[in-house]
């Protein structure tokens, strides 16, 4: 980052106002009311400047991917599209299309047929060729403005001529320059597809030539076709069922296990507690490969459980990957491993706020410890947990990271979730279609969902707290 | 801690046995991961029978995986920009955010804290397509540039709340001295938060470190192989000679500097990863 701009801006928003405005120590400040802004403060230039590359990546790397998410979602853009502009081109297949899809033959016949026409645009390009130079003079002198409508017709005058390639193979060869045909070639811009359409084929009727420019168009075309598959399409269901037990669940292991360990480590002597925290911070200290080949090796074959299952004589086979209430199993219990320690920090230090004195009485009271966490404990965890909760569910509602790399969905989809899905949908596919569009539609549900809900969190834990203005205002 | 002074009316003995239950599978993973690369095991025992260096052969030999120093050296240059674009762009957006007077300030700070509720992994297909269209895909500055933008409001964030610690009078005092607001920053408040700036700081470098999906599926070309990406392509278990034991210690090689940063600034971390970003 340039710090001297960020000086400059400084010294140019600061320099007039520090000295004649007297700034009020911070005591006499009152508080702020709301509804009643003090009179309209000054914008600081330094905070804007000292803000404005935050902005700018957030902007860049932030907004524009939602903002494309948002866009994307509406066409049908995919490794066949391409992901910049597309062309027009006719191909034999997209002929065969149409005519399936009514085109009548005499108008295919008309569409792919090739003329061969003699005019400057042409002989430069037999030129660019590599056609023999006095051949081609030959040709502009005597065949100029010649049209011809099959090759046939044009070969046997090019035969004519005097100075005629001695090898058939090279009289075709040249022949082919002067074609102008519109299969398989790529127009940059619609008008030139139309144009070239409109020369070979005049007697194209309006209507049949629009069809045809349309559906020449190789690029990624806005649709609402995406939403409509993943209303209709038989997965969805499943995919929607898997990711609500999925966050069920795991949130479930999260919270009990979480408030367990807080608990648990809370009334053990201090040094045992403390091994045992540090113990669950590791998976999520662990870089993520890592920790997923760790449950790799637990429970694939010739792992842990597999060599220990043997010995006891139980059923083996590849925990992770072949049985479907294994792989559920290991899916919950890796995201759960990582997310437990998440609600044990949180309620540890909740449980430390709470004023020891009470605890104390409730011993001399003669409660027991599970008297002591159900009346005067749990009811104070209150905010930690619905946190907690709230907080979870959106991260698992969108991660996807460690089951791709343990279980990837499987056996079959069985373990598969809304948010793996759609990234594999659009990024990694087996198949090497990466369907973009139907991608983001996907992804778009989960944005939609993510921002509603962070929103909501939000109003819930009182963002009006989190904000209030800055003391000193120039 | 004040529970030792509590009275015993509970056994803590159940209590300890079903805590041990529950960690044991960590405990297993952990244990095994150190064993095995020091050790060979006979093929269906879990027992080791012998001591070896040998797994960590991968050090010198670069037959085995690959060569783990260029990929060190890239993890080490993403880790590295992650904490100098994170410290730079939290500090003074931070400050910013906390101190001075903004236009829309209010909607500014709901937004960061949306951004940083937000699960920005859902934004990976739309990353993609800008990438894409920049012209950066597939290139380490495109890597750099995104991951660090989706630390920055949680970097900002945890910024502003270090900088809302710092009392007001140090500011006035500066500023009455006539020193400028950008003076008064760098010489006065900076110091003040320092512990803020080296827990975001040791927090972006294990985030850069650890990171995987990006890399992966943002510059998949081998030109910038991470250790995360290197580790996974040693792990593919499908492989005909694939050795568990030697992943175990490529696996170990890239988690004792996580370990070491972890144990070093354990108790300023914890502040950090309250606010975690890991489900």
């Amino acid at each position: 980052m340039n710090m001297r701009a960020l000086t400059d801006g400084a010294r140019e928003g600061t320099a007039i106002a520090v000295p004649s405005t007297p700034v009020p120590p911070a005591v006499t400040l009152p508080p702020r009311r709301r509804g009643k802004p003090r009179g309209k403060p000054r914008v600081s230039l330094l905070g804007l400047a000292m803000l404005a590359p935050s902005l700018l990546l957030l902007c860049a790397f932030f907004f524009a991917p939602a903002i494309f998410t948002g866009v994307f979602a509406f066409t049908n853009m995919s490794t066949s599209t391409g992901i910049g502009k597309g062309d027009w081109m006719v191909t034999p297949v997209l002929l065969r299309q149409l005519r399936d899809a009514g085109l009548s033959e005499a108008d295919e016949q008309a569409i792919s047929a090739a003329t061969y026409v003699v005019d400057a645009e042409h002989v430069a390009r037999a030129e660019a060729g590599g056609v023999d130079a006095r051949f081609l003079s030959d040709i502009e002198s005597r065949l100029a403005g010649e049209t011809y409508d099959n090759a046939r017709d044009f070969e046997r005058d090019l035969r004519d001529l005097p100075s005629k390639p001695r090898s058939a193979r090279a009289l075709k060869g040249a022949a082919d320059h002067f074609a102008s045909s519109v299969l398989n070639r790529r127009y940059a811009t619609e008008a030139a597809f139309a144009a070239a359409l409109s020369t070979v084929a005049p007697g194209l009727a309006p209507e049949t030539l629009s069809l045809v420019t349309e559906r020449a168009y190789t690029g990624a075309v806005f649709t609402v076709e995406n939403f409509v598959t993943l209303a209709t399409r038989r997965d969805t269901l499943r995919i929607v069922g898997n990711t609500f037990l999925y966050v069920g669940l795991t949130l479930g292991f999260n919270v009990a296990i979480g408030l367990f360990l807080a608990l648990s480590t809370f009334y053990l002597p201090k040094r045992v507690g403390s091994v045992f925290s540090a113990l669950w911070l590791l998976p999520r200290i662990t870089p993520v490969v890592l920790y997923a080949t760790l449950w790799q090796w637990f429970t694939w074959e010739n792992g842990f459980i597999y060599i220990l299952a043997d010995t006891l004589g139980l059923p083996t086979y590849n925990y992770m990957k072949a049985g479907v209430t294994s792989a559920w199993t290991i899916m919950i219990l890796s995201n759960g491993f990582v997310g437990a320690s998440f609600g044990m920090i949180l309620f540890s230090g909740a449980l430390r706020a709470i004023p020891v004195q009470q605890l104390w009485a409730s011993e001399v009271d003669g409660a027991s410890r599970l008297q002591q966490i159900r009346r005067i404990i749990l009811p104070q965890l209150r905010w930690p947990v619905l946190f907690v909760t709230a907080y979870q569910t959106l991260s698992l509602l969108s991660s996807y990271e460690l089951i791709w790399l343990t279980t990837d969905g499987g056996p079959g989809t069985t373990t598969t979730v809304w948010a793996l899905d759609a990234f594999k949908t659009a990024l990694w596919a087996y198949s090497g279609e990466f369907k973009y569009g139907l991608g983001a539609a996907m992804a778009l549900i989960l944005v939609v969902v993510g921002l509603t809900l962070s929103i909501a969190y939000l109003i819930l834990f009182k963002f009006d707290d989190l904000v209030s203005r800055p003391k000193i205002e120039f | 801690m004040q529970h030792s002074s509590m009275t015993r009316n509970f056994s803590m003995i159940p209590v300890l046995a079903v805590l041990g239950l529950v960690t044991l599978p960590l405990v297993v993973m952990y244990a095994f991961l150190v064993i095995d690369s020091f050790s060979n095991a006979p093929a269906t025992s879990l027992i080791p029978s012998e001591f070896t260096l040998e797994h960590w052969r991968f050090l010198y030999d670069f037959s085995l995986v690959g060569n783990v120093w260029i990929a060190t050296k890239n993890s080490l240059i993403l880790a590295f920009t992650m904490v100098v674009t994170t410290l730079v762009l939290s500090s003074t957006g931070g400050y910013a955010m906390s101190r001075l007077n903004l236009p829309f300030r209010r909607f500014f700070l709901a937004s960061v804290l949306v951004m940083h509720a937000f699960p920005a992994v859902t934004l990976l297909i739309g990353t993609f397509l800008v990438l894409n269209f920049t012209g950066l895909y597939n290139s380490m500055i495109g890597v750099i540039l995104v991951k660090g933008t989706l630390m920055l409001p949680f970097g900002i964030w945890i910024m502003k709340g270090f900088y809302d610690a710092v009392p007001w009078e140090i500011e006035m005092a500066g500023v009455q001295d006539g020193a400028s607001r950008f003076t008064v920053w760098r010489r006065l408040v900076l110091p003040q938060v320092k512990p803020g700036l080296v827990a975001l700081g040791v927090f972006a470098f294990l985030d850069g470190w650890g990171e995987y999906l990006l890399p992966r599926i943002l510059a998949p070309g081998a030109d910038f192989e991470v250790l995360s990406v290197f580790l996974q392509d040693a792990a593919i278990p499908d492989a005909a000679d694939y050795n568990f034991n030697i992943f175990k210690s490529v696996g170990i090689f890239y988690t004792l500097p996580v370990l070491i940063l972890f144990v070093v600034f354990q108790n300023r971390l914890m502040n950090i990863f309250g606010g975690g970003t890991k489900g």
